[in-house]
């Protein structure tokens, strides 16, 4: 066997961020199993979190590994900077820095971002519906196992084989055989592919929880605005995803099987790529967007102690952003040489999406209006979203126009448009959302102090990182770049961006230093409803940290806020007696599907045919594991169920 | 026993659809004009669609469910059409 | 779990009734995912280089022979899950099996075209056309493929346990996809053979 194949080239020529990659890559490794074993956390670790079918702690999982992933593009992305300090600067090679803007938006969008959502999803919907798990529970597991073992096919790019090297977009005909010979490519087409079948298999599940799973009473029209937007996201997601599913099968059957989909010759077509992509692509970027906008806008009704200002409006936005959404794509590519109509349409559709988003930014406006604004680390998020993510939304409507968009087309000015949406749209939304919801899991508040510095040191190095992008942009500085000339006159400003973005990464580690801080030092809560009784929604009904059956009996909902409306007027949502709880049971396979699916995307990658197909069949087994499988979960006696609420102090039932 | 095994909604629906994909070959045996021809496959094609939907598949029967899965599927067609004709509008006809 | 016993059998268990909703949102996913492949191939499908183009390979009667097997398969399909109902389960096992025996012979002259193709000169490497047609084509055979052994097992289970809850929930759920696999053909059928051969 031939093992130069699995050597990334960095190794071969000593390219010391490589070498320190790799040395890191492997102590860290040896650190987690030594720990395990020292520790003798093996049994916990597989009974508790690998085996487990708990959304709770599935979410906890994705949480976990979006944060780890938040670290992974962060430090890319400082790289970046790093190399663009200065003009001349020798820190990054051409090929390296390709490497590292591509697994920095990728990272970011797709292993960082979604899971994110996904995982503040898991946690919070089936308690804000008042049921006791999503749908399909088993499948839950398979679906983050699936992202998690994409997501680490991904990573050991960078030191086994090769690392994508075309972008985050992947545009043929670059990232063709012709022209990115390696495995690089093959990494890209195979890893996202197992992690996307994992999100779509999210979706179905969540659409059936929420269609299907609502406790009595809760009409559509009585959801809670995060529970209406994830329903939109997974719409979205199931049927945008099935397009990237089959943009990366072709991309995969182009590089590894020789077909003639995105060539340059015998037919073939390479804007194809672009437009499958951006066909997905597009709804992709709302799939990111719209959880973050019922996030901010339960925090914002939470801390301005009022009801959200435009229920309906808001429903009616999200539910045309769902489809438009579908419309835009091509806003992606105007200068790819189609014909003028075809631009102009699409050029109206997009301008079209910032009317519903207006309606939403003006929605949350309205909520603050004489409110009694309380002033928590969530909440301060939510308020600086509004004013950073108009500018971010304004520039996107400038960069709507086509005309005008051969000026701005991949510059700077792009970058800083898109990092002004995505920043202060998802990523404050999902840190917002894991402060607001912190409690269900834990049991005790992050530290506000220590939150609020947090904050402050992100949201002013956020724009002192991607303010002058703008300027830069407009003075013609492309993106991915990986150097310029002094004459250029690009070079302080691109400083001045650096600087904010080592800003950024202290703001990170704060984060992190908080929630480790908290575990240790800050006080634990007593009842559930922790944010001072304002609590509107049914999550915060149950105990905290939430039991493992969310809800000792089911709650009853007759309105919107119905928890809220029954603290005011003194009465339960809680009418039935207690009876035994049907659970589903933990289980293995999952995990292991997830395990072959990662040794069957190696092998590909390497096409390595044999052991691929052995890794297939595999799959097949498991498949077939499951069907002749008869498990019908197990039952929580009503004792049982009584002494936990007991251990809570038991006055809510 | 035989009118238990093939009920007479299903085995009017077999001969339909057998019917439909007759009409459809006649765009291959007879001579006419490309558009001709293009609308008798997308009608043929779509009736034939919506008989498996109501008679094998029975999208209506569950009352609970009727919306979503109607929705659900007009959805995805819509979605499906955007896509197919935006992308053909871009790529290929390109005005 | 919540039991409703007025619905028929595989819808009784609440599980169960959201397995079936959550597989036909799944089939939403799969319209769109045919519907990528068939825009690829519209796409694509004049685009032949220098290779073979569809008028010269293209044949109608074995895809004749494909459509009224598979349109015959659906129907059986849904005989056996008529029977089922009545709790014939008999019948019902007789009119799965000659299903899975249509989808079989489907399958075989599937193979049986795409071994002529590459015969005369088209293989997936040739043209973008023929990439397209080949992955089309392919994807919905490997779908029927994959319901043959998913029938299979099921039938082994039917074999095994009887008619039950379980049971009639896959037996109805692998019949939603059956039939599914025959409209993706009827699609390919005329938008792909017919237009092709107009």
């Amino acid at each position: 066997m031939n093992w130069d194949k699995f050597i990334v080239d960095g190794l071969k020529h000593g390219d010391p961020l490589i070498i320190g990659a790799v040395i890191s890559i492997v102590l860290v490794s040896i650190a987690i199993v030594a720990g395990l074993t020292y520790f003798k956390k093996w049994g916990y670790l597989w009974r508790e979190w690998l085996t487990t079918v708990d959304h709770k702690k599935i979410g906890v999982m994705y949480i976990i590994s979006a944060l780890v992933m938040l670290f992974r593009g962060g430090a890319d992305g400082l790289m970046l900077r790093i190399q663009l300090t200065a003009p001349e600067a020798k820190f990054l090679t051409a090929q390296h820095y390709n490497e590292i803007f591509s697994a920095h938006g990728i990272i970011m969008i797709l292993f960082m971002a979604m899971p994110f959502i996904i995982g503040i999803m898991n946690v919070v919907i089936p308690l804000q519906i008042g049921a006791r798990d999503v749908a399909f529970p088993r499948l839950n597991a398979v679906s983050f196992w699936l992202f998690f073992f994409g997501a680490m096919l991904y990573n050991i790019a960078f030191v086994v084989g090769g690392a994508p090297d075309a972008g985050w977009t992947s545009y043929f005909p670059l990232a063709s055989t012709e022209f990115s010979p390696g495995v690089g490519n093959n990494y890209y087409a195979i890893a996202l592919q197992i992690a996307g079948l994992g999100t779509l298999m999210t979706g179905v599940n969540f659409i059936v929880t929420i269609m299907k799973m609502r406790a009595p009473g809760m009409t559509l029209m009585r959801m809670p605005m995060f529970t209406w937007s994830t329903l939109i996201t997974c719409i979205i997601i199931v049927f945008a995803f099935p397009v990237l599913t089959v943009a990366l099968a072709l991309m995969m059957f182009d590089r590894l099987f020789g077909s003639q989909f995105f060539t340059m010759a015998n037919g073939g077509m390479d804007m194809l790529w672009a437009n499958l992509f951006w066909v997905w692509g597009h709804p992709e970027v709302y799939i990111v967007i719209l959880p973050a906008f019922g996030i901010y806008s339960e925090i914002i009704s939470t801390f301005s102690r009022k009801n959200l200002y435009g229920y309906k409006s808001m429903v009616a936005s999200m539910a045309i952003i769902s489809l438009l959404s579908f419309l835009v794509w091509v806003h992606h590519f105007y200068t790819m040489g189609q014909g003028a109509a075809v631009n102009s349409f699409f050029s109206i559709t997009t301008m079209l999406i910032a009317v519903p988003t207006g309606v939403k930014i003006f929605n949350w406006l309205f909520t603050l209006r004489k409110g009694k604004i309380v002033f928590t680390t969530p909440m301060l998020y939510s308020l600086a979203f509004i004013p950073i993510f108009t500018l971010g939304g304004v520039t996107g409507v400038m960069l709507a126009m086509a005309s005008a968009d051969y000026q701005y087309h991949n510059t700077m000015f792009l970058v800083a448009h898109f990092h002004y949406v995505l920043i202060p749209g998802t990523v404050f939304a999902v840190i917002a959302g894991m402060y607001y919801w912190f409690p269900l899991i834990a049991g005790f508040k992050l530290n506000e102090r220590q939150g609020k510095a947090a904050f402050w040191t992100i949201a002013i190095s956020f724009n002192v990182t991607f303010l002058p992008l703008f300027f830069l942009g407009l003075d013609g500085m492309t993106r991915r770049q990986y150097t310029y000339s002094a004459e250029t006159g690009f070079g302080p400003l691109n400083l001045i961006a650096t600087i904010g973005s080592v800003g950024l990464m202290i703001g990170f580690a704060l984060v992190v230093y908080n929630i480790i801080w908290s575990f240790r030092h800050a006080p634990r809560e007593t009842k559930g409803d922790v944010w001072d009784g304002a609590g509107r929604t049914l999550e915060w009904a149950t105990h905290i940290p939430v039991p493992v059956y969310n809800f000792a009996v089911v709650p009853e909902v007759d309105r919107l806020d119905a928890f809220y409306f029954a603290k005011k007027e003194k009465r339960s949502l809680f009418k039935n007696k207690i009876e035994k709880i049907h659970m589903p049971s933990n289980n293995g396979q999952p995990f292991i599907l997830g395990a072959i699916f990662f040794f069957w995307g190696f092998f590909m990658v390497f096409s390595m045919w044999k052991s691929a197909i052995v890794a297939g069949i595999g799959v097949l087994i498991l498949l077939a594991m499951r069907t002749f499988e008869r498990d019908h979960g197990f039952y929580i006696p009503v004792d049982e169920v009584k002494k936990t609420e007991q251990s809570y102090g038991g006055d809510s039932v | 026993m035989m009118k238990r095994l093939f009920p007479i909604g299903h085995v009017m629906g077999f001969i339909f659809s057998l019917v439909l994909t007759l009409v459809a070959m006649l765009v291959v045996y007879t001579d006419m004009s490309y558009t001709m021809g293009m609308v008798i496959l997308v009608s043929t094609a779509v009736i034939q669609a919506t008989v498996q939907l109501f008679m094998f598949m029975h999208v209506n029967e569950s009352k609970e469910d009727r919306n979503t899965l109607y929705i659900n599927i007009i959805y995805a067609v819509v979605v499906s059409l955007i896509t197919i004709f935006g992308s053909l509008w871009t790529l290929i006809w390109d005005w | 779990m919540k039991i409703d016993n007025s619905l028929p059998l595989e819808y009784r268990n609440e599980e169960n009734r959201f397995r079936i909703t959550g597989f036909w949102i799944f089939l939403g996913a799969e319209i769109v995912l045919f519907a990528t492949l068939f825009l690829t191939y519209f796409t694509l499908w004049t685009r032949t280089g220098s290779g073979l183009t569809a008028a010269d390979v293209f044949v109608l009667e074995p895809v004749l022979a494909e459509t009224f097997i598979l349109l015959t398969s659906s129907f059986t399909c849904g005989l056996a899950i008529h029977a089922m109902r009545q709790g014939l389960k008999k019948p019902m096992m007789v009119f799965m099996g000659i299903t899975l025996l249509l989808g079989a012979a489907f399958l075989g002259i599937e193979i049986y075209e795409f071994y002529t193709y590459v015969h005369e000169g088209l293989t997936l490497q040739t043209s973008a056309f023929a990439s397209s047609l080949f992955v089309l084509l392919g994807t919905h055979g490997a779908h029927v493929t994959f319901g043959l052994l998913w029938g299979i097992a099921i039938m082994i289970q039917l074999k095994r346990e009887g008619l039950n809850e379980t049971t009639a929930n896959k037996s109805f759920i692998f019949s939603l996809y059956w039939h599914f696999l025959d409209v993706v053909w009827i699609f390919i059928f005329s938008f792909v053979y017919l237009k092709g051969l107009m």
